[in-house]
């Protein structure tokens, strides 16, 4: 009190005489400053990225798209399908098991636990988002791919088999250890930010749903996960980004391997798997420009994502007859 | 519990920072004496790690990152020394602008393998081609069967394990396979990486280590002392005269001894040597370190390179890296002495 109140009169005496006020000013300029920055960084990015794909775009165009070869030795022919293919497969995957996973750690958390264990439980699952990416990799090859190799993927074959998916032999590496991989790098994200979502729910609504006898799942299902759904989506596709994005775990488990083909267990690469591995040390500038490429189709991507993720938001926000 | 979450992430992060904070203060401490820093090829990253224990004329610090990622960096002039397995392409030559290779080491490419045999496998480059190419996919192919009379084969499927990330180890095994194979010479070639035709992609030497070791059937290529490292049989493998030859100390040694002129650019390639070396390992190569013409810090990179090449040698063997023969001493020597300020 004592130190605040003389300054408090200074800035009332300051506003009296209608005098220019450098702290606002300061603010503003700083927050400009900030805001301008983040879009200029951005757009040299965009600008050096497309600037050194150029030899590629010159030499391929548009079919690099569509293109399913990967060949920096004698023939120095590139194309990013069988990537775009693999980023999409293991994103979706690790989206599609993440998802319903997250949901359900947030409802425990928020609904469900007792509620000496959900501090515990909700820091935990927070602390996995803090594991390096490359200890998750490195994990991956020594103790999830061993496990997925001789358990997981014999059983899904064994009772599965009969789907494309699961056919092909076992291995360590593969487009499902990347998933899994994935699974756990996006459940910390989806699951933190679905919680804070249902916590957001009013507690009226929640009782009024119960006093009218519905059971717990009902109430779930008719007040919780409605009043949330708009915010679900946006968690959804922020760990979809995470998925797209996420070079060096899936470096390591994947296999980087050219190819498009249905068996989870086989290699198959991904975009920004594809980037970190042979960016660094290509000896040519065409390969240098197929790797810009790539980042470019990637950029764009995150780019369209962004755009209907928000699209998205806004329509089911719409939509929300619990909120106006 | 949301406060508590968010203090306990605040303290790992303070603890991150303090912990990193600790790492540079202890740096700035080292960097009183002149600091070399170096980054490039891993093949070598096990000798260079010696050298820095021994060197005392100035600090070196290494990056293993991998030899593309070492000629970026010397060509980005982030570093003050780059080493690579691979020698320089004519694009990269022309990037890093007035750069030499000089070959400082000598070692061997062994071929690591996941089977339980009881003796050691042997193999042939025209087998070793026929795995990596998908036209040999059974251990128990008849072709293997042929090199190891009396040994048991499994019918385990081979999986073929290479380096995802461009490597120099990639270039001396596909400049080994391009050698002996002209399918392979042909369709994929000599490069720090290639168009696979078959097999799993792990990223750098204890990646492909770490995937042969985990996968049953698997066989790859890393530098000998990786494989060691990490308790991997290696096969013996046949040379030009029909002998069947490990990775050590005499096989590299009559490698290198059939250089008999080095060219201006010092790109020496020794894989598949004739057969008038009979004890020859056919997987050899020399890995080079990259210095800029004109640096400031070229007396003291001249005196660390001088004695890597000269009294640095003597720790080699021990790593499976053999002195570098006396012909491309000479011209690693006349090479480092255009390096000024």
């Amino acid at each position: 009190m004592a130190t605040t109140s003389p300054s408090l009169a200074r800035a009332a005496e300051l506003r009296r005489r209608g005098r220019f006020h450098p702290g606002d000013a300061a603010l503003h300029g700083v927050t400009l400053v900030a805001a301008l920055g983040a879009v200029a960084l951005l757009a040299l990015i965009a600008w050096k990225v497309v600037d050194q794909a150029r030899p590629a775009m010159h030499r391929f165009g548009l079919h690099f798209l569509v293109s399913n070869t990967w060949d920096p030795g004698v023939h120095q022919v590139f194309g990013a399908a069988a990537f775009i293919f693999g980023t999409a497969v293991t994103s979706l995957g690790a989206l599609l098991i993440a998802g319903p996973l997250s949901i359900a750690i947030a409802l425990f958390l928020t609904e469900l636990a007792p509620r000496w264990l959900r501090g515990p439980i909700g820091t935990l699952v927070e602390m996995l988002a803090a594991v390096p990416s490359v200890v998750v990799g490195l994990w991956g090859i020594l103790v999830m791919g061993p496990f997925v190799a001789n358990h997981l993927e014999p059983w899904l074959k064994h009772t599965f088999g009969f789907l494309p998916l699961f056919g092909g032999d076992p291995s360590i590496f593969g487009l499902l250890p990347a998933i899994l991989v994935l699974t756990i790098m996006i459940t910390p994200i989806v699951s933190s930010v679905s919680r804070e979502l249902f916590l957001g729910v009013p507690q009226d609504l929640k009782e009024g749903a119960l006093a009218l006898g519905t059971t717990r799942w009902e109430m779930i299902r008719g007040v919780v996960l409605p009043y949330a759904r708009s915010g679900i989506a946006a968690a959804l596709i922020l760990g979809l980004g995470r998925a797209v994005g996420e070079a060096i775990a899936v470096t390591q488990v994947i296999g980087g391997n050219v190819a498009i083909h249905w068996s989870l267990f086989r290699p198959g690469d991904t975009l920004a798997s594809r980037i970190a591995s042979q960016y660094q040390g290509a000896t040519t500038k065409l390969q240098v420009g197929s790797i810009a490429y790539l980042a470019t189709i990637l950029l764009v991507f995150s780019l369209v994502a962004n755009v209907v993720a928000q699209a998205i938001v806004r329509k089911v926000a719409r939509r929300q007859p619990l909120i106006r | 519990m949301r406060t508590r979450g968010v203090i306990s992430t605040v303290g790992l992060a303070l603890v991150v920072t303090a912990a990193t904070a600790a790492a540079s203060l202890a740096g700035t401490a080292r960097q009183s004496a002149t600091n070399l820093r170096g980054a490039g090829s891993s093949f070598v990253a096990p000798l260079v790690a010696q050298w820095q224990s021994n060197y005392k004329g100035a600090s070196v610090d290494y990056n293993p990152i991998g030899s593309g990622g070492g000629i970026a960096a010397i060509t980005a002039r982030t570093v003050d020394f780059g080493a690579s397995d691979a020698p320089l392409s004519k694009d990269e030559f022309a990037a890093c602008k007035g750069c030499v290779q000089i070959p400082w080491a000598l070692s061997a490419t062994s071929i690591p393998y996941n089977l339980d045999l009881g003796r050691r496998l042997k193999l042939s480059g025209k087998v070793l081609a026929g795995i990596y190419l998908g036209q040999i996919k059974t251990w128990n192919d008849k072709r293997i069967q042929a090199l190891n009379k009396g040994l048991k084969l499994p019918s385990t499927k081979i999986t073929p394990v290479y380096r995802s990330d461009n490597s120099g180890t990639s270039y001396n095994f596909t400049d080994y396979l391009s050698s002996v194979n002209a399918t392979w010479k042909s369709k994929i070639g000599v490069g720090t990486n290639a168009k696979w035709p078959a097999g799993i992609g792990a990223p750098k030497s204890n990646g492909v280590a770490a995937a042969v070791s985990q996968t049953k059937g698997a066989i790859g290529y890393v530098d000998v002392a990786y494989a060691i490292k990490n308790h991997l049989p290696f096969a013996a493998v046949q040379n030009a005269a029909g002998q069947y030859i490990l990775p050590g100390n005499v096989g590299i040694k009559a490698a290198a001894a059939t250089v008999s002129k080095v060219p201006s650019s010092n790109a020496i390639s020794i894989v598949n040597p004739p057969s008038s070396q009979r004890s020859a390992y056919p997987i050899c190569t020399f890995t080079y370190v990259i210095l800029p013409l004109k640096t400031s810090k070229a007396a003291d990179l001249r005196k660390f390179v001088f004695w890597a090449l000269t009294n640095g040698q003597q720790y080699g063997p021990r790593l499976r890296f053999v002195p570098i023969p006396n012909k491309v001493l000479g011209a690693s020597e006349k090479t480092l002495k255009r390096v000024h300020s």
